[in-house]
């Protein structure tokens, strides 16, 4: 499938930048951040099921300001 | 809503002369001439004694402007320094003046508090006027608020439709990755195009014999001033990377300053760098961009009327309005602390 119109959002502000956000033809948010191991979801005690991942603090300032 | 603490552009510097030029700004009105020696003056256009405009009216003495009604005559300060009949100039008799500077072939105006204005942070539009370049601006009156111009600049999307016949091309839409960044001081709205064959116009232009890497950057920098970088290098060459060899370029220049809340003076240029002292060049550049321009201006005021019709109408947002959006949040912002401001000074004022 060829690439349908999207929409990468980066905010930056004096001191930090977010990772990204995309915006895509289908209606979605993806969001960059780093997929959490079984190791690290078990020593966190985090619920089973479903994907999780890790994303910086910034990115949800990023995701008020420009969503 | 206006922002008032900003340079804008008031004129292109042919505009004004020693014939007095009355233009609203910012729902004020202010009369722009120049004194003997070229200095520009901007006063407000409204004496003080019966409100008429004193664009009416003409230049007497260097810098002196005389009233067309009753020969009241206001020096390039705004003070009254004659009123015919009598010696006392009542107290009071005065019209504000205001700062301008003349840069990149406009004349600039500060609405806000006088005291500051700095011309250092008047926004770069270089182009218009550096050698390197060859440039022509225009005035275009655009029938709508001054933040439609912005959505409209700042949204590549439109042009698959508004300007179908003209610069338009679909694949902008249905192809296209968009990036959206959101810096301290404006919006810059990124796309590149890498490994593609250059468009016919490009060719006939650059005289590409292979792919090429295109760019099309839009930088916002509030209020209202968004300038378009555009451009190709064959492939390869390392563009992406700021090695831009081999290639042309592009400046789309825009403008735009708020004459009400539903008008507004668009002040844009076409800069090329490309055969930059070829002035038929110049002209088909900037020809071709200006037929495009008057199919968004046919958009504004179409969008406007129905605004005027019911303000609160609902809307929706899409994805390509990201840069849009972001550049309204700044303006909000902005005016929030220029409120703030003013506030600020008339408590203290009390």
């Amino acid at each position: 499938m060829g690439l349908k119109f999207r929409v990468e959002l980066v905010w930056e502000d004096e001191t930090d930048n977010a990772s990204s956000m995309y915006l895509t033809s289908d209606g979605r948010v993806v969001l960059q951040g780093r997929a959490i191991s079984p190791a690290e979801r078990d020593a966190l005690a985090l619920p089973e099921g479903g994907e999780m991942i890790s994303v910086d603090r910034n990115l949800i300032r990023a995701i008020k300001e420009m969503l | 809503m206006f922002l008032k603490n900003h340079w804008y552009v008031a004129a292109s510097l042919s505009e004004v002369g020693h014939t007095p030029l009355r233009r609203i700004v910012m729902n004020e009105p202010v009369v722009f001439y120049r004194t003997e020696d070229g200095t520009p003056v901007a006063l407000e256009d409204r004496c003080p004694h019966r409100r008429v405009p004193l664009s009416m009216g003409k230049l007497v003495d260097d810098g002196i402007l005389q009233c067309h009604y009753h020969g009241l005559r206001f020096d390039r300060t705004g003070a009254c320094v004659r009123v015919p009949g009598q010696d006392l100039i009542p107290p009071g008799a005065r019209v504000k003046a205001y700062p301008v500077v003349e840069r990149y072939k406009w004349l600039w105006i500060w609405m806000g508090d006088p005291a500051l204005a700095d011309p250092t942070k008047i926004t770069d539009y270089h182009w218009l006027d550096h050698p390197d370049w060859g440039a022509r601006s225009d005035y275009l009156y655009a029938q709508c608020n001054w933040q439609l111009v912005n959505d409209n600049l700042l949204d590549l999307t439109h042009l698959a439709f508004v300007h179908e016949t003209t610069i338009g091309n679909m694949a902008l839409v249905e192809h296209a990755a968009v990036r959206v960044q959101r810096t301290p001081t404006g919006v810059q709205v990124t796309r590149w195009i890498i490994d593609q064959p250059a468009p016919p116009a490009f060719v006939k232009i650059g005289g590409f014999t292979g792919n090429v890497d295109r760019w099309q950057i839009i930088d916002y920098t509030p209020p209202s001033f968004i300038r378009l970088d555009v451009g190709a290098t064959p492939t390869g060459t390392g563009a992406p990377e700021g090695r831009r060899v081999g290639g042309i370029e592009m400046r789309n220049l825009n403008a735009m300053t708020p004459e009400t809340e539903t008008t507004t003076h668009y002040f844009w240029g076409q800069a090329h760098d490309f055969q930059p002292h070829d002035a038929a060049v110049t002209e088909r550049v900037f020809q071709q961009i200006k037929t495009a321009f008057l199919e968004d201006v046919s958009v504004f005021t179409a969008q406007q009327n129905n605004i005027g019709l019911d303000p609160g109408a609902a809307t929706i947002d899409i994805n390509a309005d990201s840069g849009g959006i972001q550049a309204r949040r700044i303006v909000e912002r902005l005016y929030a602390d220029e409120q703030a401001l003013v506030n600020a000074a008339r408590t203290a004022a009390e």
